[in-house]
């Protein structure tokens, strides 16, 4: 099922990697994503889209969450 | 600076003086490690890090630096370290290969859980990218197994660094940092300002469970009739151990471990039934699914200690207290999930919890436990003259009286040493659990027996993980540790081997060693030891071995084609557990 994950996260180099690490490691691969840091506060915005398997995505949500450095995580199941 | 007087050096980096005085990213890093309270680093020098090993040259007497033979015994040192004390190892080595060489160690504390804070040297800023000499992309590297990295490349970036780095390592679910640092920011001089009540805010709560989950999770703790509860790692992290036996012998609850969990709660308890899991005890392994209520404490639900998923706790309800979010319904599907420190989970659930006690429910494992040690005693019976493994470690347990830590390395040595050794005091079994690293024990021994220099450390290794970190005993020879080593010598690969001959039709593929002589091996390092091949030896050789003071290797030559039972084949349910 395709899902989106919106990730808050502080400007940080590295989180990307972190992020796409996770996801590498369950061969999980992104289709669309879309990075922009918030001028002046050093906060950054990561959505992405991938195919994720139901069963794995809270775990997969969780592992992102647990990165020292993202704030606040969604995610949300896209219809189309 | 005068490097030839260092009385006056260290005199003058105390004074008052010396406080604002602008000093070298290298003297900002020693001084940083004593705001965190660090005593015990180990380490190896290089290039990248000579500045840093500089200064530690005038900061030598605050710091008991530990110089190993190789990175990855700095990295197993530093976790053995971490295991018995709570707090966090700490290496120190250079850029490039001395950091790749860390990755084995830095891999299995991630897997394990274990605190720890590595520093890296860096080739100089200017470099980097470069494919300079030794270098490596260690933030890169090192990345999926670290809790935190970073890399600083300016001088004023380490106090902070240093200070987010220990708050993190040991916070929540322990596990280890990287802090990378350029040549550049080690000489560079700047002014020290040490961050005060350092905190990262995202990590400030970690107890996020409520009260009205408590109520529900005693609720169905009262109405079981068949409950388990299953001890892990989390248990000694958050020394829960008198909160473990305060909730057991309240509910009347049975109590297994997990093999992290070993140790956290008395092997001679009434209510503890044994270890989980592959190589576990039969009784527990054999009910796991019986039970109605699975209470998880600290432990992950990894597949050595599930057998097949499918068909894991197929009736119970399941309560799982974790720390990491992302442990909840990873493997098991909990249906309430406890997020929070075990420790203070506990201490809330206690008041609620109704005395209880389940006579029947006890006796079933009783009576399987009935039949592992008739197995047990064929076993014996039919070993009576030879040298097993079990023989070994249950005559070590009983001349120690339980109360030795066993630093185990990887095999069937480390799941003998599981079950044959009877744990009874906390932080007593050591072992590398998650990542299965072999060559583990010997370095582990040496941070275990330096964090615990009371308490007797043996390692216990067989004759294939012993030489994958055998240089080891230079470290135990320059440091003069008293560590015993207890080689368990079957010339094979025996868990391999094992697996071989069960699932292979015994085509042993590359798993014979021919070995050096051990004995000779030890005593060019000026370690004392003893090999003994006859039963009618045993006894003698392990009195000497466990009173002799000093460092000493007592090599048994055990039976070849022995193999560890009880066993849970891979693929299979928990409950279709062989006993042969």
């Amino acid at each position: 099922m395709k899902y989106t994950v919106d990730i808050v996260t502080e400007n940080k180099p590295g989180v990307l990697y972190r992020i796409a690490g996770l996801l590498t490691k369950r061969k999980i691969n992104i289709e669309r994503i879309n990075a922009y840091a918030v001028k002046g506060n050093g906060i950054s915005n990561i959505y992405f889209t991938a195919d994720i398997d139901d069963k794995i995505v809270y775990t997969v949500v969780k592992q992102i969450n647990k990165i020292i450095e993202v704030i606040e995580i969604k995610y949300h199941k896209v219809n189309y | 600076m005068v490097y030839g007087n260092k009385n006056w050096l260290i005199k003058n980096i105390y004074s008052e003086r010396s406080r604002t005085m602008k000093i070298t990213g290298a003297e900002i890093l020693m001084r940083s490690l004593l705001q965190e309270k660090v005593e015990v680093i180990f380490g190896y020098p290089g290039g990248a890090n000579m500045p840093i090993y500089d200064a530690l040259y005038f900061y030598g007497k605050k710091f008991h630096h530990i110089l190993v033979r190789h990175e990855q015994g700095a990295a197993h040192a530093a976790e053995g370290y971490a295991r018995v004390t709570g707090k966090p190892g700490v290496c120190l080595v250079t850029s490039g290969p001395g950091a790749t060489n860390l990755v084995t160690g830095i891999a299995d504390a991630m897997m394990d859980s274990v605190p720890m804070v590595c520093i890296t040297g860096q080739v100089a800023a200017e470099f980097l990218g470069s494919d300079a000499f030794q270098e490596a992309d260690v933030v890169g590297i090192t990345t999926p197994i670290t809790k935190w990295n970073c890399q600083l490349t300016h001088a004023d970036e380490i106090p902070e660094a240093v200070a987010k780095a220990f708050y993190i390592t040991n916070h929540g679910r322990p596990g280890p940092v990287v802090i990378d640092i350029t040549k550049n920011a080690q000489f560079e001089k700047v002014e020290f300002k040490y961050p005060k009540n350092f905190y990262v805010k995202k990590l400030k709560t970690v107890n996020k469970y409520n009260s009205g989950d408590i109520k529900k999770a005693a609720e169905i703790i009262n109405h079981a009739k068949k409950p388990l509860m299953l001890v892990g790692h989390g248990v000694l992290i958050s020394k829960a151990e008198k909160e473990v036996l305060q909730v057991i012998e309240k509910t009347g609850m049975a109590v297994a471990s997990t093999l992290h969990g070993l140790s956290s709660v008395p092997f001679d308890h009434p209510l503890y039934v044994g270890m989980l899991g592959m190589h576990g005890n039969y009784s527990p392994n054999k009910l796991t699914n019986s039970a109605d209520v699975i209470f998880a404490v600290g432990m992950r639900f990894d597949d050595r200690v599930t057998g097949k998923l499918s068909k894991y706790v197929p009736i119970a309800k399941v309560i799982h207290i974790d720390v990491d979010e992302s442990e909840h319904h990873k493997n098991v599907r909990a249906h309430l999930p406890l997020l929070g420190n075990v420790k203070d989970v506990l201490i809330s659930l206690l008041p609620h919890l109704k005395k209880n006690n389940h006579k029947n429910w006890l006796g079933e494992f009783k009576k399987l436990d009935k039949k592992e040690l008739m197995w047990e005693k064929k076993r014996q019976e039919k070993n009576k003259n030879k040298i097993t493994m079990d023989i070994v470690l249950s005559l070590l347990s009983k001349k120690t009286k339980n109360e030795a830590v066993i630093v185990a390395d990887v095999g069937q040595n480390q799941m003998f040493s599981a079950r044959y050794y009877k744990y009874k005091k906390p932080d007593s079994y050591i072992t590398s659990g998650g990542l299965g690293t072999m060559g583990f024990a010997v370095p582990a021994a040496i941070g275990a027996k330096i964090g615990a220099p009371k308490r007797l450390v043996f390692a216990v290794v067989g004759d294939g993980g012993i030489q994958m970190t055998i240089q080891e005993l230079g470290t135990i020879m320059q440091e003069r540790l008293p560590i015993k080593i207890l080689l368990l010598n079957n010339e094979f690969l025996g868990m391999v081997r094992q697996w071989q001959q069960l699932f292979f039709e015994k085509r042993y593929s590359f798993t014979h060693m021919e070995n050096p002589d051990f004995i000779k091996l030890a005593s060019s390092y000026g370690i004392k030891g003893e090999k003994i091949e006859i039963r009618k030896k045993l006894d003698s050789a392990l009195d000497k071995f466990i009173n002799f003071k000093g460092p000493y290797l007592l090599e048994v030559k055990v039976e070849k084609e022995d193999n560890i039972f009880p066993m849970v084949a891979t693929g299979t349910s928990i409950d279709e557990v062989r006993l042969e």
